[in-house]
């Protein structure tokens, strides 16, 4: 209890502290956010294995993997700010409202009362609105589109809360168990699934996610949207949809179509980005849906692989994000036109990204592949228990799986490989900033290579319990396959004679010839698609905001707010006849029956 | 308990001797302002939790004028005095643009001399003598710029206010009538007695209809948009933070709960109003470029929700009403200060014309963003706390329609706030702010410690735990104990 109760006011109360150093004041809270989100992170590791059920706070299996993934990209994240914050205005407010983050969302992950939840995940909420308009001027329209969609749906959780509440008399999570079955319980799910939507970014509440990625600093982006809030919003996804909710088949339908409905649409947006950080947003949307498309199999392992997916991603995610802030920091630019040919002068950036970027398009041995494996498996068991969709879940995960491959490929190729243009050198970022990349990348093979004995045993399984696994995979065979191919290609390469095919850098084009002052960017890649009948005229919608929850409500809203301020001409003899009318309707109602 | 008077004779007396006294001693008015707005909120807190009845010159109710202190005038007396006293403390400074400070302390003074008498009245007649020293010295400071636009509000408000007043003067005279008293414990009692009757409802409409209009309930809310912004900053805070809550939401919950007694009908009244004024005044808000007018529709709003939390009629319901009734006065009061405050720096509340004076104008912009914050409903502040119990009231007594619209308004209200926040404070800085000034000390003194009371309300206040939530709250806990009690409060009163 005491445990728990340090590891999130600590952080808060040093957050609160860092709100009040004086401007001029520097290195007290990068001091301060090192020391604090490290203690965070060693009580978030010492909770793992402890049981803990009291009327305001859980820790169980499901909640402490997450609590401890929370220490761990906090820390991470401080570490990388050091660098990457350096010299930007509002210092202190940003490591102030970093470290609150940390301890909001320990707290919103282990409340055990719906309540104190409500109150760490609309802090959550403020913080992120905070943390976004951090990122100047520019970035003000972003962070109000982000707050109205997330504080929106927070205050929608208010009125699941108080359903759930209604509905099995109690606050108090752990005592709740209602079955889906009447108006109310739907109601009470869809609500606090809202939340959960909103927070971890599936459709339709997505559209914050690429905008803040585009406009908020990196560190931001690759803390809150695809660390913290995808862990938070997840996690509580699965708290209600296994343990507090037993769902019937709507329901899960429900969570299937979004899943899948995320999947497809926000890899197809991020295939045309031009922007790296957006296009990046994108795919954080996307794999939002992986998870949600499992949890709604209702199968153990599909919910496993979707936790399982949870964690993978946020580790990859992040690791993403990271390298575009490292590309940032020493071009000054996200734009995909103008960059290239990083890969020689940013190795580390370089080799960290690619493993991320094979392990977010499921490429084995690496972690993305298992998850979206159990998630298969997950939709397979569903087909079994006579599912008749279940092929279209399939196709569409895998679909995805290979957009999402496809895109880094451009990705890869308009970034670190090709040319770029003017093509001055640059230096590879400092240490502090890829120590985190470094350590992210990492995990990425340890958790894809020995999946089933780290992460799955320790964290994910106990957590679901009575996963049984259909399909076979060895992950430690596969590396070893995998090594043996490598090595032979190795081998291949260094026999034939090698340096006649590396003679110019030009870029390698099908074989075709281009002229030297052609660059090819990357920019281009998929154009064809974009230019396609039908899905040109979606491309074009799209880009018309017609699918942006946030501006089509707004449109609605302007008409009737047009026709009400139609009404309110200011002529004193208007507002008097509203006047009597209004008590002539009064009377009426009174005076029914008695007369 | 010979200090319930005083709360009306001490600004009472403060209003005619300064301007006797003020023409010698220019700090005069200042000075004498805000110690008897100081000395009402020392008064207000000592009254806390205590009740009593005082007969003026002993004569004894039915024919003698009494005054009546409890639960709920308690509730309204802090808050009126507190954010009284924040308002005299801005108008130190934010006066000075105008001429004639004494005349503006002096209906300043008369404004809360009504109010403090509207919220301690015994019978209805006296109640509306207060509420109308209230309403004209009200009229009076909405056109206290003399400026075409402030001058044709105030002659809005006039009108439509003084409608009112004759249709509760109306509904007053048809009580007499069939009753034979205006004392609200004997009224309350002979209708408990004899049941209703037809001039009695005649009447209830046009008590419902009055008071809603100074309460600016949708439909009778038209005057408030206009009257609320054209009055100087520290008057538009009073007027929005404690004055249509004094002469409408207490006026009327005093006469529907306490003297007829609230029926399945008159509930439903009151939760349709409540609705239609939260949503309806949300929606114009919205696309308000004016600070203060989009302030001033808020309200409209905000007042919707605590009518539809009181008109629940559950403990918890009215529980969420009162504690959002005491938590709008702190923070619309204190928004309505720093657009005062921004108007007095920039000399412009158009919000387009603004932008980026966050780093010129670091208080106002914080304290703007904890009240933005609080009527967003946003944790941990305090306007979170009583919309979560409003919500979640609306569902307990079964009308989930009701919360679903609250939730709309609630996510409106929030989309409305980060536009005033991002128009005015954050964006970039328009070069002709370049050597905007932070006001002065006197003004941001007020503003941080009505943040200060954005957040500790909250957390003071905080009513979690199990759903025996009223123990722990002495300030809320009485207020609803009168309103549940309902016509009880005649034998009461009668019996002390």
């Amino acid at each position: 209890m005491n445990l728990i109760i340090y590891s999130i006011s600590l952080s808060i109360i040093a957050g609160i502290m860092c709100l009040f150093i004086p401007k001029r004041t520097r290195g007290v809270a990068e001091t301060l956010g090192v020391i604090v989100s490290l203690v965070t992170f060693i009580m978030t590791i010492m909770m793992f294995g402890r049981e803990f059920v009291s009327k305001w706070f859980l820790i169980d299996n499901l909640s402490r993997f997450v609590v401890m993934g929370i220490g761990m990209f906090g820390f991470l994240i401080v570490l990388y700010s050091l660098k990457y914050m350096q010299g930007r205005d509002r210092i202190n407010e940003y490591y102030a409202y970093l470290l609150i983050t940390i301890g909001a969302s320990i707290g919103a992950v282990l409340s055990n009362h719906l309540i104190l939840l409500l109150v760490f995940w609309g802090v959550l909420g403020l913080t992120l609105y905070m943390l976004v308009g951090i990122g100047g001027s520019d970035a003000s329209s972003t962070a109000k589109k982000t707050f109205i969609i997330i504080g929106g749906s927070d205050v929608i959780m208010i009125l699941g809360v108080a359903v759930t509440w209604v509905l099995g008399k109690t606050f108090i999570m752990s005592g709740i168990e209602v079955s889906v079955n009447s108006g109310m319980s739907m109601l009470a799910f869809i609500c606090l699934a809202v939340a959960a939507f909103a927070k971890a970014g599936a459709m339709p509440l997505h559209s914050w996610i690429p905008d803040c990625a585009e406009k908020a600093p990196v560190s931001v982006t690759a803390f809150l949207p695809a660390s913290l809030d995808k862990l938070v919003g997840i996690y509580f996804l699965g708290r209600i949809s296994m343990k507090m909710f037993v769902l019937n088949k709507a329901m899960g339908q429900m969570l299937l179509i979004i899943g899948a409905i995320t999947i497809v649409a926000a890899v197809m947006m991020a295939l045309i980005q031009h922007d790296f950080k957006r296009l990046l947003g994108y795919h954080a949307v996307s794999q939002v849906g992986y998870m949600v498309l499992g949890i709604g199999t209702c199968s153990p392992i599909g919910i496993a692989g979707g936790l399982f997916h949870m964690l993978n991603n946020t580790i990859y995610k992040c690791c993403l994000f990271l390298g575009s802030g490292a590309v940032e920091k020493r071009t000054k630019t996200s734009d995909l036109d103008k960059l290239g040919g990083l890969a020689r002068f940013m190795p580390v950036t370089f080799v960290t990204f690619v493993i991320a970027a094979l392990s977010i398009s499921g490429v084995p041995p690496f972690n993305g592949f298992v998850s979206k494996w159990m998630i298969y498996q997950g939709i397979v068991d569903l087909g079994r228990k006579g599912d008749k969709l279940w092929l279209v879940w399939m196709v569409a995960a895998m679909f995805g799986s290979a957009l999402t491959l496809a895109s880094f490929m451009k990705l890869i190729h308009a970034v670190f490989l090709g040319q770029r243009e003017g093509g001055e050198k640059v230096k590879e970022v400092s240490s502090l900033m890829w120590i985190p990349m470094v350590v992210l990348a990492g995990l990425c093979m340890i958790f894809g290579v020995l999946a089933f004995t780290v992460p799955l045993e320790k964290f994910i399984l106990p957590a679901v319990p009575g996963v049984s696994f259909t399909g076979l995979f060895s992950p430690s065979l596969v590396t070893l396959m995998i090594i043996l191919g490598v090595i032979l290609g190795l081998i291949i390469y260094m026999l034939s004679n090698f340096k006649n095919i590396r003679e110019d850098s030009l870029p390698y084009i099908g074989g075709e010839e281009l002229p030297v002052e052609t660059r090819v960017t990357g920019v281009d890649f998929y154009r064809s698609i974009k230019d396609s009948k039908i899905l040109g005229g979606i491309y074009r919608a799209a880009d018309k905001k017609s699918f942006d929850i946030y501006d089509v409500a707004k449109r609605v809203l302007n008409y009737f707010i047009g026709m009400l301020k139609y009404l309110h001409s200011g002529l004193l003899s208007n507002y008097v006849i509203w006047v009597v009318a209004g008590i002539l309707v009064l009377l009426i109602v009174l005076m029914k029956g008695s007369i | 308990m010979n200090m319930i008077p005083l709360f009306v004779a001490v600004p009472l007396a403060g209003a005619f001797i300064i301007p006797m006294l003020s023409r010698k001693f220019k700090w005069f008015p200042d000075v004498l302002g805000n110690l008897v707005t100081l000395a009402l909120v020392i008064m207000s807190f000592a009254v806390i939790g205590k009740s009593g009845v005082y007969s003026m010159g002993a004569w004894k109710a039915p024919i003698g004028i009494v005054m009546v202190l409890d639960g709920l005038s308690v509730l309204l007396l802090v808050s009126i005095n507190v954010i009284a006293f924040a308002s005299t403390l801005y108008s130190i400074k934010y006066m000075e643009q105008y001429t004639s400070k004494l005349r503006y302390y002096s209906l300043f003074l008369l404004m809360l001399a009504g109010m403090n008498g509207v919220v301690l009245s015994g019978d209805m007649f006296n109640l509306f003598v207060f509420l109308e020293i209230a309403s004209v010295a009200s009229y009076a400071l909405v056109g206290f710029g003399c400026e075409h636009e402030e001058l044709e509000a105030s002659f809005k408000y006039l009108v439509l206010g003084t409608v009112a007043s004759t249709f509760i003067l109306l509904g007053i005279g048809m009580t007499y009538g069939s009753i034979g008293s205006l004392n609200m414990a004997q009224i309350s009692e002979q209708i408990s007695q004899n049941g209703m009757n037809n001039a009695l409802l005649f009447a209830i409409a046009l008590f419902i209809m009055g008071f809603g209009l100074k309460a600016a309930l949708v439909p009778f809310h038209a005057w408030l948009p206009d009257a609320h912004p054209s009055a100087p900053a520290p008057i538009s805070s009073m007027l929005s933070g404690v004055l249509i809550k004094a002469l409408g939401i207490y006026t009327l919950v005093r006469f529907l709960f306490n003297v007829v007694g609230v029926d399945e009908r008159l509930l439903m009244i009151l939760m349709v109003l409540g609705a239609l004024s939260m949503v309806i005044g949300v929606m114009l808000a919205f696309g308000q470029w004016d600070f203060k007018r989009l302030l001033a529709y808020h309200s409209i709003s905000q007042v919707g929700y605590i009518i539809l939390g009181i008109g629940l009629g559950t403990p918890l319901g009215i529980l969420g009403g009162l504690f959002h009734l005491i938590n709008h006065s702190a923070f619309k009061s204190l928004l309505f200060l720093n657009a005062g405050a921004v108007e007095y720096s920039t000399g412009t509340r158009d919000l387009q014309e603004l932008g980026g004076i966050r780093e010129k104008m670091p208080v106002t912009a914080n304290t703007s963003l904890v009240a933005s914050m609080s009527i967003a409903g946003i944790p941990p502040f305090n306007g979170f706390w009583s919309k979560l119990i409003i919500i979640i009231a609306c569902v307990q007594a079964g009308r989930p329609v009701f919360a679903a619209l609250a939730v709309f308004a609630s996510i409106l209200t929030l989309a409305s706030f980060l536009k005033v926040q991002k128009y005015v404070f954050f964006e970039k800085l328009k070069e002709k702010w370049n050597d905007l000034r932070e006001v002065p000390a006197l003004m941001s003194l007020p503003m941080v410690l009505l943040a200060l009371l954005c957040i500790v309300m909250g957390v003071l206040l905080l009513p979690i735990g199990n759903t025996g939530v009223l123990e722990n709250i002495n300030i809320l806990e009485p207020a609803v104990k009168v309103i549940m009690d309902g016509t009880d409060y005649a034998s009461k009163i009668l019996g002390m």
